[in-house]
């Protein structure tokens, strides 16, 4: 069966953009109250939503307490609307643990954790409606929560996924190229430093496309970094005039 | 950007409907591609001319059905919605209809915009809704703008006609329904069908079809050969080409192949069979492969048996693999014997045969220009004559503006005008020198040796018009009276043409070898600035070789010791060159090259263009020398493009032949008493040097022949497609090979040289503008180009077959000595022999068995005789028995065949072939004066009647071209010499001539 073409020969890909422009990204931070930290942010067509409680003290098994740093939990779920069809689990399948422990990897390189010794972060994410890139959007909005929360990272963990098509990477998929059959990497990065806090790809690539696609993804993150402090510094002015500074 | 939404409402695996959104981002600015644009839009590549009266916007519906119409070359200005190639939403038109509004309001009213649908409605509703956007219906538009484009009205109520057809079709089911293409695709991956390429069998295209599974990772063992399709009913309108899937029947209802030797109709039932193959049925067809065909409209009385109304035409295609196709037109009558070129349209279950429709009047049957453009189209070859655009991009070189070396090119390239003697050695009367060679001693004790090779790519530059056109091309076409160019004769035959005297640019590769191992110590490759001195030719360099006394047009007007100087010169070069091929040879005969008719002479005719001049060639060593030299620099280029661009580099392999194709070689060997190994391509060419009869010099060509008919060809490739240890080159003992050295006349020598540059700059940390095509353009690139050389191979096949016939035809068999030939029998048929005739390089069948059940029977004086008797067949011979006695044919037997042609209105004419003796045939003068009757001289008469009556026809008829009158004038020794040389084209292209032949194995 003959696939989509996914980049045309004008170079135009299936939703109208071009090989290195990315979804439009909108967020906003501080959109709960209850919660330490919390951000909304839509890539696209996919919505997440990501909750940060903490630094607080252990809960749960006190054993897990590390004496030099917090622990970072993170749970990752699906909304049972998110996708076309209805889902049935919305977290707790391998999936969605995978995800989870990926976002813990990604915030442990990220956070600052040996300012909280035996303490825990707890970080939520939920995806409202999926369109691809669920990992990138997770970590993009998480990385705002965190902020939000007022907990000392590094830097920003911005995320994306290429793929490549036509010996052509192309930035920020969305779910039909996801699913059309692309070798597709996903990558976060702590854009100041340029260093790479998770690169995850199961997919077939040579080895010699490797470089010129995270060279791609890289690009992309570093752009998604650019909305991301754009949003937290609209977020600090409006904050900064409710509170009459 | 704009975001936006957008719905559609899929179906999921499950089946049930799902509503899914995609985002969907409108640009704000979308380049017009007009260069009439006023408001700077970035417009790169193609571009909508500004000189015409009106551009032209299609809908939907007039895409799917009238893109014929579109291709037209008349017909330009075109604009393609994106809406119209999707085909997604309902409201298109209204879409469209904005596109046209918006290109008129962007080119400020400066041009018109034409819409074309077909809906009616459409056009009540938007045609006055803006002055300058006219909304009107194909037809209308036709009429109106092109109402003097008489083939696309022609082809406008063809179209229609054909869909007046399909809409009110209906009746019994012929055929059962394909399966879903989700079926088909389960299928195919729980190995429960098999997916493949249909292949009719050429003589037996009613029953026989094979499939070539297209994975042989398939685990079942017994499924590594084809799968039979037999019949009618089991082809399910599948059509020669098509990709299908295949379900296998039963083990018990599998058939085996008839082996028996068929002339195409058949109505033999109790066709002897081998032993049964795997047999299946198509049950689902993945992608249709139609293309053009030509087919040939019967005559008056064929059309009356036709059923219901004499608008629907039966037609016979050119190409016998391809079933009849019903055609509905209005102009029958006019068409009768004509050759059209049709397109299938539809093919129903319910009826018997494919509807389509005709594009294209070729012209009447059996006339030589119909002939020759039906060879072209039925190989997919479609050539125009240059455009003026594309001529106006090459340089000009004439007496008043002659053209000379640009001074910026001179400080860049290397010059050797002075410090190198440059020479070339082509055969006589070569107007396209692509190569010379240069040769001399260093200091050093060290030998230079240089190839160059004519700079194609300075001239024509990647993307340019010309470049495109040849890269369609992909090669020169060489027919048996003419040839094609691939490109425009300013370049091919005189600024690109490495020509004596004059300053030419090169691509050279200088080896600087050891005078006395003559191993190579250092490769220059570059750019470089020429001026060949000597212009040989290959009898003249082997003359001079030989020391005989001879003329070089270059020195005529020098005094006598200066011209002894020169030649001495030459004559040293010509040695020094001699010696270095025949080292050269000699190294790659260790490795193990083979030396086989067929590919070691198609090799070698790769190297010196001229094939195309149809020349004999005399087997010379300077022959072999240049083509020595060739294989030697394309070797090298291959190296060094490969180190460079190790996964995008185009080389050539010739991958190792299947073991099992060997089966009738050796077999035949056995027979006559020599083993040959097949091991390797070593092992095979000493056994084949070992395979000589002395009583029979074509013993061992036949041996030859059958060789190559059992290697595979030779393809280009991309190197990042295959694994390394696929690169090699086995005809030639290469581990890397590619085409250099002839960028004139082959486009895969022009992407080479491109790459050779690029690895050159890159060497020299130069950034060219442009980034190498990637490994998928090249390896695209290498399929097209393998796909056009074989239908030009292909093409250049059928012509001299055509020729071959028209000899023939103007000969009466009966008495012509010509007629008459001696035949080398080489294989064994169930009711025939397979014979090969050295005198004209012909293959053919012989049948021992006629379809009245006679038998040949030899007389005691070696005459045949048809008789009622039987036929025997053994693995070395076949016997026939009847009641005079038995006579036996042996394989390698010589004996005499008598020539006449099979002529057909419909298909080609072939040869056909008639034994008349078993004893060899002495040259045709011996026999020549044989007793003769009156009545022999009155037939000869009668034939001389009547062939000067031939002759007032063809001076009657004037469409005839140049060649064919002096072709059918017949008897002239011009006549004969072509014939020598499509003799010996034929010889050569063995590989080819192996498939004409009815070879049912």
């Amino acid at each position: 069966m003959a696939g989509l073409e996914l980049l045309s020969d004008q170079g135009y890909r299936l939703d109208g953009r071009k090989a290195t422009e990315l979804r439009k990204l909108q967020a906003r931070m501080g959109v709960f109250t209850q919660a330490d930290g919390s951000a909304y942010l839509e890539q696209g067509n996919t919505k997440a939503l990501a909750v940060v409680y903490g630094p607080h003290e252990m809960r749960g098994s006190r054993s897990r307490t590390l004496h030099d740093r917090a622990v970072i939990n993170c749970q990752y779920s699906m909304a049972t609307f998110s996708t076309a069809e209805r889902k049935r689990r919305p977290h707790g399948d391998r999936k969605s643990t995978e995800m989870s422990l990926h976002l813990k990897q990604t915030f442990e390189a990220a956070v600052m954790t040996q300012l909280y010794p035996r303490s825990q972060i707890d970080i939520y994410v939920k995806i409202l409606q999926s369109d691809g890139g669920n990992y990138s959007v997770c970590v993009n909005a998480a990385t705002l929560a965190v902020i939000d929360a007022g907990i000392p990272m590094r830097d920003y963990v911005c995320a994306c996924t290429v793929g490549f098509v036509d010996e052509t990477p192309l930035a920020d998929l969305c779910y039909a190229e996801e699913s059309g059959g692309v070798s597709s990497l996903a990558l976060a990065l702590l854009p100041r430093g340029g260093q790479i806090a998770l690169l995850q790809m199961d997919a077939r690539l040579h080895q010699d496309h490797l470089e010129t696609l995270i060279e791609a993804a890289m690009t992309a993150c570093k752009g998604v970094s650019k909305v991301l402090d754009e949003v937290v510094r609209q977020h600090l002015q409006e904050a900064s005039v409710l509170t009459g500074e | 950007m704009i975001k936006t939404e957008r719905v559609l409402h899929l179906k999921s695996c499950v089946g049930r409907k799902v509503r899914v959104v995609r985002e969907h981002y409108l640009r704000e600015r979308v380049p017009c591609c007009s260069s009439l644009c006023q408001a700077d839009c970035v417009n790169d590549g193609k571009l909508l001319p500004g000189d015409l009266t009106h551009y032209v916007v299609p809908d939907v519906a007039v895409v799917v059905d009238y893109l014929e119409i579109l291709e037209f070359r008349e017909l330009q200005g075109i604009i393609f919605t994106q809406t119209a190639c999707q085909a997604l939403q309902n409201k298109n038109r209204r879409c469209v209809y904005s596109a046209a509004v918006w290109y008129y309001n962007h080119l400020a009213g400066m041009m018109n915009i034409v819409m074309i649908t077909e809906d009616p409605e459409a056009v009540a509703q938007f045609s006055s809704l803006t002055c300058g956007v006219y909304v009107i219906s194909v037809q209308d538009y036709l009429q109106s703008f092109w109402s003097d484009l008489q083939a696309a009205h022609e082809l406008f109520s063809s179209i229609s006609q054909a869909q007046q057809e399909t809409e009110g079709d209906d009746g019994e089911k012929e055929f059962p329904e394909h399966l879903p293409a989700e079926v088909l695709e389960a299928g195919i991956k729980s190995e429960r069908y098999i997916q493949g390429t249909l292949n009719v069998n050429k003589h037996r295209a009613q029953n026989e079809a094979f499939v070539r599974p297209k994975n042989f990772s398939t685990k079942s063992t017994d499924l590594t050969w084809d799968v039979l399709v037999c019949g009618r009913k089991n082809r399910n309108r599948a059509v020669h080409g098509d990709e299908v899937v295949v379900e296998l029947l039963p083990k018990n209802e599998w058939r085996g192949k008839g082996t028996a030797l068929t002339d195409g109709d058949e109505k033999t039932g109790e066709d002897n069979e081998s032993t049964p193959l795997p047999t299946g049925r198509i049950v689902g067809i993945l992608q249709r492969n139609w293309r053009d065909y030509v087919v040939t409209f019967p005559t008056r009385d064929g059309i009356q048996s036709q059923s219901r109304n004499s608008q629907r035409i039966l037609t016979i295609p050119w190409d016998q693999r391809i079933p009849k196709i019903r055609i509905s037109t209005q102009q029958a009558e006019a068409l009768q014997d004509h050759r059209v070129v049709v397109r299938i349209d539809s093919w129903e279950s319910t009826s018997f045969y494919p509807n389509g429709h005709s594009v294209r009047v070729l012209g009447r049957a059996g006339e030589l220009e119909t002939e020759v453009q039906t060879i072209l189209l039925e190989n997919c070859i479609h050539i125009l004559p240059f455009s003026d655009a594309q001529l106006r991009e090459m340089p000009v070189n004439s007496l008043e503006k002659p053209w000379t070396v640009d001074p910026s090119e001179v400080a860049e390239r290397r010059d050797l005008r002075d410090s190198h003697l440059v020479f070339s050695i082509d055969p006589r009367g070569c107007e396209d020198v692509d190569d010379t060679l240069s040769v001399r001693k260093l200091p050093d004790r060290r030998l230079e040796l240089g190839v160059h090779i004519a700079d194609v790519t300075h001239f024509v530059k990647e993307g340019s018009l010309t470049d495109l056109e040849a890269r369609s091309r992909a090669t020169t076409y060489y027919l048996a009276d003419r040839r094609y160019d691939m490109l425009p004769a300013i370049l091919s035959a005189d600024l690109c043409s490495l020509l004596g005297g004059a300053d030419r640019y090169a691509m050279s590769v200088l080896w600087e070898l050891d005078a006395e191992s003559l191993e190579v110590q250092e490769v220059w490759y570059g750019r470089t600035l020429i001026r060949s001195s000597y212009q040989l030719h290959y009898e003249l360099a082997q003359a001079l070789l030989n020391g005989e006394q001879v003329e070089v047009l270059e020195l005529a007007n020098l005094g006598p010791q200066e011209r002894d100087s020169k030649v001495a010169q030459l004559t040293e070069a010509l040695e020094m060159l001699t010696h270095v091929a025949r080292h050269l040879r000699a190294k790659r005969d260790r490795g193990g090259a083979l030396e086989l008719e067929g590919v070691e002479v198609g090799a070698q005719l790769d190297e010196e263009r001229n094939i195309t001049a149809l020349v004999p060639r005399q087997p010379l060593e300077v022959h072999e020398t240049v083509a020595e030299c060739m294989i030697y620099a394309n070797h090298w280029v291959a190296r060094k493009i490969q180190e460079a661009f190790p996964n995008q580099a185009l080389l050539r392999r010739h991958p190792p032949p299947q073991q099992e194709l060997f089966n009738q070689l050796v077999d035949t060997a056995k027979a006559k008493g020599f083993t040959i190994d097949t091991r390797s391509n070593k092992a095979l060419a000493a056994s084949l040097d070992r395979a000589v009869d002395p009583q029979d010099p074509l013993v061992n060509r036949l041996f030859r022949m059958m060789a190559t008919t059992a290697m595979s060809q030779a393809l280009y490739f991309s190197t990042g497609a295959h694994p390394q240890d696929q690169y090699y080159h086995y005809g030639l003992a290469l581990d890397r090979y590619t085409h250099f050295t002839s960028p004139i006349r082959r486009y895969a020598d022009i992407v080479v040289h491109r790459l050779l540059t690029a690895a050159l700059d890159m060497e020299r940390g130069v950034v060219s503008g442009k980034a190498p095509a990637s490994n998928k353009e090249v390896e695209e690139m290498a399929h097209h180009i393998n796909s056009k050389n074989r239908a030009a191979q292909a093409a250049q096949m059928r012509s001299t077959a055509l020729f071959q016939c028209l000899f023939f035809k103007e000969r009466d068999p009966q008495t012509d000595p010509c007629c008459v030939a001696d035949a080398v029998i080489y294989s064994i048929r169930d009711n025939g022999v397979l014979v090969f005739i050295p005198e004209y390089g012909v293959k053919g069948p012989v049948y021992l068995k006629n379809k009245e059940g006679l038998v040949v029977v030899a007389r005691q004086d070696g005459s045949c005789d048809w008789q009622g008797g039987t036929v025997r067949k053994c693995p070395d011979r076949i016997t026939t028995t009847s009641s005079c006695g038995t006579s036996t044919f042996k394989l390698f037997d010589h004996i005499t065949v008598r020539i006449s042609v099979h002529s057909s209105t419909c298909h080609a004419d072939r040869l056909n072939l008639e034994v008349i003796s078993n004893k060899p045939h002495h040259s045709a003068k011996s026999q020549q004066p044989s007793p003769q009757g009156r009545s022999q001289l009155v037939k000869e008469v009668v034939r001389q009647n009547e062939e000067a009556l031939a002759q007032e026809k063809t001076a009657r008829r004037p469409k005839l071209s140049k060649e064919e009158r002096e072709f059918r004038q017949s008897k002239t020794p011009s006549l004969y010499s072509i014939l020598e040389e499509i003799r010996e084209l034929a010889l050569m292209d063995l590989e080819m001539a192996s498939r004409l032949p009815a070879t049912t194995a």
